[in-house]
């Protein structure tokens, strides 16, 4: 087969042209360290790349939420600590309350201290989370969310949370409703409440303790009448299911005994008088804490009470507060365990960045020492093509004939 | 004697020839398209003598050059091959930039846009943060628009290289035009011309640069050039125009045509193939347009669907109102041919306009709408992407977007075509519309509050509207109540409101409100489990309340729609009859798809580029094989017929010395 000499130089030079735009490619490659550079260099590397990068600031944009949520319940989780520790002091105040010995000018200082207590609290309820919003605001509320009106404290807003996150929910406030309105009245189960005698229509003469579970599959949740006829001695107990209409009857009733009934123990105790009656109902959410407050305030302003009724009242505003104490309390740990969870979601999320990062890697960097070595290899036989080119133009058969 | 002298002379003059010969061969060893030359020696006709047949010396048949038509078809046609798949290749190398992979893509803007909104539930009242999901907004824009202008700069490239290339292809075809001519005066001799035959295969072969050729010999001599599956480029020693002429439809793009005696004769480009030409025009055509659809459909999707929600949002203004537009799309383009029927003015006497009505189901293709052939009356459209054809009616909704025939004009005739383009010129306009940060509507108009007394333990994860048609504010206050639990662990409901009850079933992890038989426009997405009743009809099953948003600078229900729309599934969905709809891709997986399907493109050219390379490298080689110019090889035979010259020279002393000895012998 012939070769034309034409057709040779040509091919050489395209030869040595291709390999030189090898070489050059796989400099631009070491340049950049990357091998994806446009998507045809590797089109399900390039998708993969596309796949990771989304993954990435998905997963940074919900980091960032993660970090507002964490700032709102931390916030909350103080305020919440600071409002206990507020009850605690009421509470300690409201036993000081029921000393016997006190007349109704030292219950009119710690009226006045409590108070000040109450207000504490209010504004604690109405603390702000620093972005222009309130901890409790919940699911939207007026500004401030809990309103000091002629009724009392009302939260004045949208019960819930509002929720921030893309690929998970991360709460950003605290249902101000759930943790200062919706306690549990009475004792948790029933609430125990005193009735205007049926003989005298004055207050009764007699106080009612909150009351015990002694069996809970026993409870009904309906609501009774207590009333004491007789005096001391020939003393009868009625005890009306003003559900159902059953009529329970202890006699002889001794007061200071406890009577039990559908599961329920409660104590009357005091001087009787013929008449005193006493209610009992289902316990529902609805304590607020504020009410609770306020007509503690106004039970120990109101001057010339007996003593039973101070008792009364003391031991209803204890229990209401311990109730509330407790609500709260469940929404502190509620808090606390979503500050955990935060903290959980926030190693997931570091971990899920981590993969899709070597992901992006893996898809689109360069593996450096296989380039390197390719380079080198690209190099030696452009180097040897230029050398075979040099040898073989030189030959040629006119450079023999001498004529 | 003059018998000696003779031979010594023709042999003189017969080597002297050859050396010529072979002198023209080395002089034009690098000369493109030249075919060696060989003379043919013979001898000359002996005389007859009564001592038998004496020879008369040689002479030289006749000089032909080395050529072998098939060989020479060959490097045609792979040249053209080749040269068509480089500059396919080149195209689609500049096109595959404006989809680049990684940060620079429009993949990451969109991702950026959609993760800023984030920031914004986390501080809904927040202006830095809204500000942000502005600028984010505007950076997709810009890159939107950039990538359509970037491939407007390509069409535009495509049509003034082609006219460039027409320009040569012209000027070629005349050379060779006279060429032919020339060869065709020559022609009576029983010779060949040979290098104006070398001349015209070259002419021939840088014709097939730009198009692939066929030719046909002429009994005169002269070879026919025809293109385009038998429109004649060359015959004899006419060559015909190659003009570039613009698409029927769309001024922005171009066509080729012949110019004839009666107006041009526009080539189907289906029928032009090989060359640079072609595959510019196939470039233009199907690329080009591809590209122009695909980042089309993404940027009108995302725009319809933003601005949708936008709509059913609240904004952050006092007081708070729907929200307005927040980006903006070029239009939706028709284009009649400009053979549609006119009326004496010139006014065209039909039109259609399209309107795009749901984001959903755009796909990336344009359209032709057409007169049925079978069906006078009738209209057919067809899918350009991928040539589906239906018929269709004034009116009719199709692929997410509504054919519209004008009112005021005939409706379109049965020849009257028209180009419809729903989303190919979206990209190149897409801007932000919405300049102020609280224009962002983050609000949702719709409120959840779950009961105090739920026995479950389903909390809201998200409540937003989602349909303008069918959401109102006048179905509020609302109340879902769940009752019966279903044994395969869905629970169904009933939604009590101002417009009566409604029921629906909740299956986990599915949104309600906008179940079909419901449909309130709105979507409620729930996290735990409801329990419904304890006893049919006992209706103590949990409830949940809707009411309208009382503190919208506060609520950042709107929101979460907008980030569900990085995960939802929604761009290019098809309606595949009977109720089956197949599922689109999320926005970064449409993107992923069409960056991957140009690099496919480009690999898959680049293979093929490299083949019909080496194909039409063989070729040429071959056919140099037999007709290229070997130096050692013609400097070997220059010195055997210089040897023959110096012997023949030789002969003509030896003659000489005869002669002189017989004068001096008959002195």
């Amino acid at each position: 087969m012939r070769v034309a000499t034409a057709n040779m130089y040509d091919t050489t030079i395209s030869q040595l042209m291709r390999r030189q735009m090898e070489m050059q490619r796989t400099q631009i490659q070491l340049t950049s360290g990357k091998k994806v550079a446009a998507a045809s260099d590797d089109p399900t590397g390039a998708a993969r790349v596309e796949r990771a990068l989304a993954s990435i600031g998905r997963v940074e944009a919900n980091q960032r939420a993660l970090e507002a949520s964490r700032n709102s319940m931390r916030l909350a989780e103080s305020a919440l600590a600071d409002g206990s520790e507020i009850l605690q002091q009421i509470r300690e105040t409201l036993v000081a309350a029921g000393n016997a010995s006190y007349g109704d000018a030292e219950r009119q200082g710690l009226a006045a201290k409590i108070e000040g207590l109450r207000n504490q609290l209010l504004s604690i309820a109405n603390r702000p989370d620093g972005s222009g919003g309130f901890v409790f605001s919940g699911q939207g509320a007026s500004q401030p969310p809990f309103l000091d009106e002629a009724g009392g404290v009302r939260f004045n807003g949208l019960p819930g949370t509002v929720i921030t996150g893309n690929l998970d929910d991360f709460p950003l406030t605290v249902d101000g409703r759930l943790a200062w309105e919706e306690a549990r009245s009475g004792n948790g189960f029933y609430l125990t409440g005193a009735l205007p005698n049926a003989v005298t229509g004055g207050p009764a003469r007699a106080w009612i303790d909150p009351g015990r579970v002694t069996d809970p599959a026993l409870l009904t949740g309906d609501d009774y009448e207590v009333q004491i006829n007789g005096t001391a001695g020939l003393a009868q107990a009625t005890i009306t299911n003003i559900t159902t209409g059953a009529v329970t009857t202890v006699f002889p009733y001794e007061l200071g005994k406890t009577i039990t009934l559908d599961g329920m123990a409660f104590t009357i105790s005091g001087a009787v008088q013929d008449g005193d009656r006493f209610s009992i109902g289902a316990a529902q959410n609805d304590l607020k804490i504020f009410h609770v407050l306020d007509r503690a305030v106004e039970e120990l302003r109101t001057p010339g009470r007996s003593s039973q009724q101070i008792q009364q009242t003391n031991a209803f505003a204890l229990r209401d507060l311990d109730q509330g104490f407790q609500n709260m309390q469940n929404v502190r740990s509620l808090v606390g365990e979503q500050l955990n969870l935060l903290d959980g979601s926030e190693n997931r999320l570091a971990d899920l960045k981590l993969y899709n990062q070597s992901e992006r890697s893996a898809a689109e960097d360069l593996d450096m020492t296989e380039a390197i070595s390719r380079f080198q290899i690209q190099q030696t036989s452009y180097d040897a093509a230029l050398r075979s080119y040099a040898a073989v133009q030189r030959l040629t058969l006119f450079q023999y004939l001498n004529f | 004697m003059s018998l000696l002298l003779n031979l010594g002379a023709r042999a003189m003059n017969a080597s002297q020839s050859v050396i010529s010969t072979i002198g023209h061969n080395i002089a034009n060893a690098n000369t493109p398209g030249y075919s060696r030359q060989v003379a043919v020696l013979k001898t000359a006709t002996p005389q007859f003598t009564g001592a038998g047949f004496q020879g008369k010396g040689v002479a030289v048949a006749t000089i032909y050059r080395v050529y072998n038509s098939f060989l020479t078809q060959e490097a045609n046609s792979s040249r053209a091959a080749a040269s068509g798949d480089e500059a396919l290749l080149t195209s689609l190398q500049r096109l595959e930039k404006v989809l680049p992979p990684g940060e620079a893509g429009l993949g990451k803007a969109m991702s950026d846009f959609l993760n800023a909104m984030v920031d914004v539930a986390s501080r809904p009242a927040d202006p830095a943060a809204r500000q942000v999901v502005l600028g984010r907004a505007k950076e997709m824009a810009t890159r939107f628009a950039s990538a359509g202008a970037q491939l407007a700069d390509l069409q535009a490239g495509v049509a003034s290289d082609l006219r460039a290339n027409v320009q040569v292809v012209n000027s070629l075809a005349t050379q060779l035009a006279n060429v032919n001519g020339q060869i065709q005066r020559l022609a009576g001799s029983e010779h060949d011309t040979n290098d104006l035959l070398d001349q015209r295969d070259n002419l021939i072969y840088e014709i097939s640069k730009y198009v692939s050729v066929s030719t046909l010999q002429a009994a005169d001599g002269t070879m026919g050039v025809f293109i385009g599956g038998g429109q004649r480029l060359v015959l004899s020693n006419q060559a015909a125009e190659l003009v570039v002429e613009q698409d029927p439809y769309d001024s922005q793009r171009v066509q080729l045509a012949l110019k004839g005696p009666t107006g041009n004769l526009p080539l189907d480009s289906g029928l032009l193939n090989g060359g640079s030409m072609s595959s510019l025009l196939a470039f233009q055509n199907r690329d080009l347009q591809d590209a122009r659809n695909y980042i089309g459909q993404l940027a009108t999707a995302l725009t319809m669907r933003i601005n949708t929600q936008q709509s059913l949002g609240l904004d952050l203004s006092t007081p708070s109102g729907a929200g307005v537009a927040l980006l903006a799309v070029g239009a939706e383009r028709v284009m009649p041919a400009t053979t549609n029927a006119r009326d004496l003015a010139g006014n065209f006497l039909s039109g259609v306009s399209i309107t795009r009505v749901d984001p959903d189901f755009l796909q990336a293709s344009s359209y032709i709408l057409k007169g049925d052939p079978a069906a006078v009356g009738n209209y057919l459209l067809v899918r350009e992407s991928d040539g589906f054809t239906q018929s269709v009616v004034d009116g009719q909704i199709v692929d997410g977007f509504r054919i519209d025939f004008d009112p005021f004009l005939a409706p379109p005739g049965p020849l009257d075509t028209f180009r419809l383009e729903p989303v190919a010129a979206a990209a190149i306009d897409m801007r932000r519309t919405l300049d102020l940060p609280v224009g962002i509507a983050a609000a949702s108009p719709i409120s959840a509050v779950t009961t105090v007394t739920n026995r479950g333990s389903a909390t809201l994860d998200s409540i937003f509207a989602v349909d303008p048609a069918t959401y109102s504010n006048a179905n509020l206050p609302a109340t879902v109540r769940f009752t019966v639990q279903n044994p395969d662990g869905r629970i169904n409901y009933e939604i009590t409101g101002p417009f009566g009850t409604r029921a629906g079933i909740w299956t986990p992890g599915q949104p309600i409100g906008n179940d079909p038989g419901v449909d309130l426009g709105f979507e409620m997405r729930i996290n735990g489990v409801p329990k419904g009743e304890t006893a049919f009809g006992a209706g103590d099953g949990d409830t949940i309340e809707l009411v309208q948003t009382p503190y919208p600078n506060q609520n950042n229900g709107n929101v979460k729609a907008f980030i569900q729309l990085q995960g939802e599934a929604f761009v290019g969905k098809r309606d595949l009859g009977g109720g089956l709809i197949s599922a689109g891709a999320t926005l970064n997986e449409a993107y992923s798809a069409a960056m991957g399907e140009i690099g496919a493109r480009v690999q898959g050219t680049a293979y093929l580029a490299a083949v019909s390379n080496q194909v039409a490298n063989d070729a040429d080689a071959a056919k140099a094989a037999q007709a290229g110019v070997n130096l050692d090889e013609e400097a070997a035979r220059l010195l055997q017929y210089q040897q023959a010259y110096q012997a023949a020279a030789k002969l003509l002393q030896v003659a000489q010395v005869v002669f002189d000895e017989l004068i001096s012998t008959v002195r």
